[in-house]
């Protein structure tokens, strides 16, 4: 049984979800079905990822090859679970089980209606399955189908609303993504009119021997690349659809948007720098210098922006436009610490900003108030949901015993390792401005005293349902084993950054 | 190796425990209370004496690649021991100052995590696991500092957190540096810098000093200090005076002697301007106090001082200087809580926090003006108190490091601060003698109880130095 899985468990984990996607609207009508199924999946997709990663674990370098249709690598597709891939599907449906869990709770609720959030699963599966995908595929244009799909799923989610700001932040948002998109797809056109190859191995060792020919054609396809994905990324200055698009989307939605979609962009541009273009070409071309600066500016820019926000999802959303520089920032210190640190910070970051998205919906949920401001005494209201909030806060300004912190402790080691005092810099002055944006929720929620309550209009705010809490616990819990037994989730990170920069 | 691990969690369970008490069982949640910090006096009395006797208790391990160990060594037992036993004397006091006040559950909880954390930092075994408390120190004594909840207190709760996160941060850059050059981080094996090259190990010592020089309150990182006195009183004289403050002053002992070696310090360029850096700290600091009128600040700017003191003695790289600076950290610590805790006590029963109005508070609380002056006198490092044997020895190591003019620099610093505080006293005094007791009632008896047996502990300290002498020659001996 086992061995006839293994070769296909690559493309299962990919078509599951889609597969569940496209039937669930036949069940449309009866919502307990629906989201039992959504958590099956969910619970099958982890299930799975966690097989694969043990097999790739244990296999050391060799990453398990599924060639779709049995057509082999250069003509056919392929799909390839290697260490990075194990990590991303490992943190995709890590992340996505618990945020379907707490969309059980009052999904209905805030999209207003049973339809509308059987709606909201079929785009919530399609954006799973895709971003599943993003992990594996090892194919150019196979990267541009799934980042269409997780684009336009995206969108559907942030309308998922029935709200007028709701449409516009997905308005604005397609606007924006649909030019990243066409840029991405330009890019990839430069690509395969110089190598002839789609397949990424190929077209890496295509490029290698040929750039030299026609370097305008590769600064073109690069700076297309990077500026696609930029878009889609959030990358500062191009982040202006994302505190919109994540702040007016429903909870879980937000927290999927912020924790898993923009890491999926932030995948495949890495897969497109280290694996098409190489760490020699990025040097050749400034890319390295480009993204640290990039980064740069977006922590610092981010972290200002997020500052000034009253509204406490929007300040979530500008953290991750500051969260996201660091990656940035990461990848371009090609060295092997500062990679490592990257993809383990890229894992740390879904999953805490996930709990704070949905930690921040379940207050809202229970108060209606969406403003810092406001919150004044909700931790003692909320005891639970404010423990997972401020789990993720202090996980996210990187105290130790937090996974922040191991990831930032290797983005800081790689970044001494550069030599240039920049990076070092700009990630502690980062860590430091999001400990002056996050503190002062938690001090209002905690060290100020709840408004009256003899007020009529206000009902006592609780803790959110069974289904919900479990979902914080399980998000607050990984935040903090992961900063005390980040063991094999480092070790894979570690191996694909060498991997990555060729470094056997 | 049980006592470590019970004396690290005594502070934690018991503020777990408190936490959990309703807000009314005020009786029952100072029980608790005093039962966990007697505990955990006595379990870091019994590592700190096993360690002293040269034992080896020590947890290790590692999670991933970084290496996690609790280690105490001689320096650590004496700063473990300073904290555990002054934490007894704070929480009897706190129990009579805080009788009256708000949020007092929150209040406990959190001093005795912060029992907890403070012992982590004193018995740390490496690099990463003296950032780990040191940062953690920061987050769980903050409710304290904005435990007024006072818009004064939020802004100087905000202050504490910029300042101490900034250090905490550049002290990570550094560990990291270190980490990347010598490959490890633990204290046990002798200086961890000792073989590395010395090319750029002048800016990895600046940074590891700003690093801790903020809660050390070297000017100019100080500024913070003053600003935390929004505490209440317990909190000022326990955490701003001696736990907190010590845990910087601790980590730049840690650096000169464990990480760079007195000797690597010495041949260093920068190492040699420490001193002097010391000395305008010392100097500044107490001009500064002078000239505050409202008590605690000017209590505040005096430690500011003081820890330069400490600092000073370790930047001899003297033998003398260390032990100077060990028996300094020794015997001011327990004065300066004296002298707070008087403070408390005026500003509660007089309601006088300035010291122009303080005229004639010494008629309305007689002994608590008492216990003061002697504090003050002690201030000043004379015998009989037990300060004089610290600055002694400072004294004796300037001289030694052939640093003469830093000697003279401490007795400036001794007129300065008689300057200080004998205006309070005389002032205290002044005016018509009132028949009003003012130190009657148990809250106050629970308040300068405390004091007054603190005092004594002084004096007795003062009279018999030998007491404190074999923790302090050990940790001569354990650095050269």
């Amino acid at each position: 049984m086992t061995a006839t899985i293994i070769p296909d468990l690559p493309v299962f984990v990919v078509i599951a979800p889609l597969f569940v996607a496209f039937v669930l609207p036949t069940f449309a009508r009866r919502m307990r079905l629906v989201e039992a199924l959504v958590i099956l999946v969910g619970i099958l997709g982890f299930l799975g990822a966690l097989y694969l990663a043990s097999l790739v674990f244990a296999q050391k370098g060799s990453p398990l090859i599924y060639s779709l249709g049995g057509w082999q690598a250069p003509w056919g597709i392929e799909l390839k679970a290697g260490n990075l891939g194990a990590l991303f599907l490992l943190v995709v449906t890590g992340v996505s089980l618990p945020v379907s869990l707490f969309a059980k709770g009052n999904l209905a609720q805030e999209v207003g209606g049973k339809e509308r959030s059987a709606r909201f699963y079929v785009l919530y599966l399609l954006l799973g399955g895709a971003l599943a995908g993003m992990a594996v595929t090892n194919d150019l244009f196979n990267v541009f189908v799934l980042v269409e799909v997780v684009t336009l799923s995206c969108c559907g989610l942030v309308s998922a609303r029935n709200h007028p700001r709701a449409a516009e932040a997905a308005f604005k948002y397609l606007i924006m993504a649909t030019l990243g998109s066409t840029l991405v797809m330009g890019g990839i056109g430069f690509i395969y009119m110089i190598t002839g190859h789609l397949n990424m191995e190929f077209a890496a060792r295509e490029l290698a021997s040929i750039w030299q020919h026609s370097p305008h054609v590769v600064w073109m396809a690069l700076s297309f690349i990077l500026v696609g994905f930029g878009v889609k990324a959030a990358v500062f200055p191009l982040h202006v659809w994302l505190p919109d698009a994540h702040s007016t989307a429903p909870s879980p939605a937000s927290a999927i948007l912020s924790g898993l979609a923009v890491k999926g962009y932030l995948i495949c541009l890495l897969k497109f720098l280290y694996n098409v273009f190489g760490s020699a070409l990025m040097q050749e071309f400034a890319v390295d210098r480009i993204l640290v600066l990039a980064g740069a500016v977006a922590i610092i820019a981010g972290s200002i922006l997020a500052l000034s926000q009253d509204e406490l999802k929007r300040r979530l959303a500008y953290s991750t436009v500051a969260q996201v520089g660091y990656i940035v920032l990461g990848l371009g210190l090609l060295n092997r610490q500062g990679l490592a640190g990257t993809l383990f910070y890229l894992a740390s970051h879904a999953v805490i900003k996930s709990t704070l998205f949905l930690a921040a919906g379940a207050i809202i949920a229970a108060t209606g108030k969406k403003k810092v401001s406001e919150l004044s005494g909700i931790g003692r209201k909320m005891p639970l949901t404010m423990a997972a909030f401020t789990i993720g806060s202090l996980g996210l300004i990187g105290l130790p015993l937090f996974s922040g912190f191991v990831g930032k402790w290797y983005l800081l080691l790689g970044s001494i390792e550069t030599g240039k005092p920049l990076p070092t810099v700009v990630v502690i002055a980062g860590s430091i401005l999001c400990a002056t944006y996050l503190l002062p929720v938690i001090r209002r929620a905690y060290f100020e005293p709840a408004p009256d309550t003899t007020n009529a209009d206000w009902q006592d705010p609780q803790d959110p349902g069974f289904s919900q809490k479990l979902a914080l616990i399980l998000l607050a819990a990984i935040v903090v084993l992961l900063g005390v037994v980040p063991g094999p989730l480092l070790e894979l990170a570690k191996r694909a950054a060498a991997e990555l920069l060729l470094l056997q | 190796m049980l006592s470590l691990i019970l004396a690290l969690s005594c502070g934690m369970a018991g503020g777990l425990i408190v936490a959990v008490i309703p807000q009314t069982r005020s009786r029952l949640r100072n029980l608790v209370v005093l039962i966990f910090t007697t505990a955990g006096m006595i379990f870091t009395w019994r590592v700190a004496l096993r360690v002293f006797a040269g034992e080896n208790v020590a947890i290790a391990g590692r999670i991933g690649e970084l290496p996690w160990s609790i280690n105490p060594d001689p320096l650590g037992a004496v700063f473990g021991l300073i904290a555990a036993t002054l934490w007894l004397f704070a929480a009897v006091y706190s129990f009579g100052y805080m009788a009256e006040k708000h949020e007092q559950r929150t209040y406990y909880a959190f001093l005795l995590i912060s029992f907890s954390v403070t012992l982590g930092v004193a018995f740390s075994g490496n690099l990463l696991v003296l950032y780990l408390f040191y940062e953690l120190l920061t987050f769980v004594t903050y409710p304290l500092v904005i435990h007024e909840r006072s818009s004064e207190a939020v802004k100087a709760g905000a202050k504490y957190i910029l300042y101490n996160l900034g250090g905490a941060s550049v002290i990570l850059v550094a560990i990291i540096i270190t980490y990347g050059r010598a490959g490890s981080l633990d204290f046990a094996g002798g200086p961890i810098l000792a073989n590395s090259l010395q090319n750029g190990l002048d800016w990895l010592l600046l940074l590891f000093i700003i690093g801790f020089g903020v809660k050390a309150a070297i000017m100019p990182l100080h500024r913070w200090l003053p600003a935390a006195m929004a505490a209440p009183t317990p909190v000022s004289a326990l955490l701003h005076a001696v736990a907190v403050v010590y845990a910087g002053v601790y980590g730049v002992l840690r650096v000169v002697y464990s990480v760079f070696g007195h000797e690597l310090v010495g041949r260093l360029g920068f190492g040699t301007i420490l001193p002097f850096v010391a000395a305008c700290t010392i100097i500044v600091g107490v001009i500064i106090a002078a000239k505050q009128d409202v008590l605690k600040r000017r209590l505040a700017y005096q430690t500011i001082s003081h820890l330069s003191y400490i600092l000073l003695g370790a930047f001899t790289l003297q033998p003398w200087g260390l032990a100077g600076a060990m028996l300094h950290m020794i015997s001011y610590s327990t004065l300066k809580t004296t002298l707070f805790f008087c403070a408390g006590i005026i500003a509660e029963q007089s309601g006088a926090t300035k010291i122009s109005k303080m005229g004639g508070v010494g008629w309305l609380l007689p002994k608590t003006m008492a216990v003061f002056s002697i504090a003050a006198i002690g201030m000043i490092g004379i015998l009989p108190l037990n300060t004089f044997w610290g600055k002694y020895y400072l004294m004796k190591g300037s001289v030694a490091a052939g640093m003469w003019p830093l000697a003279l620099v401490l007795i400036v610093s001794g007129i300065i601060n008689a300057i200080c505080f004998i205006p309070v006293v005389v002032n205290a005094f002044r005016g018509e003698r009132t028949r009003i007791n003012g130190e009657r009632g148990s809250r106050v008896t629970l308040m300068l109880a405390p004091a007054i047996l603190l005092v004594i502990v002084a004096l007795l300290m003062g009279l018999f130095p030998g007491f404190v002498w074999p923790g302090v020659q050990a940790v001569v001996n354990w650095f050269f």
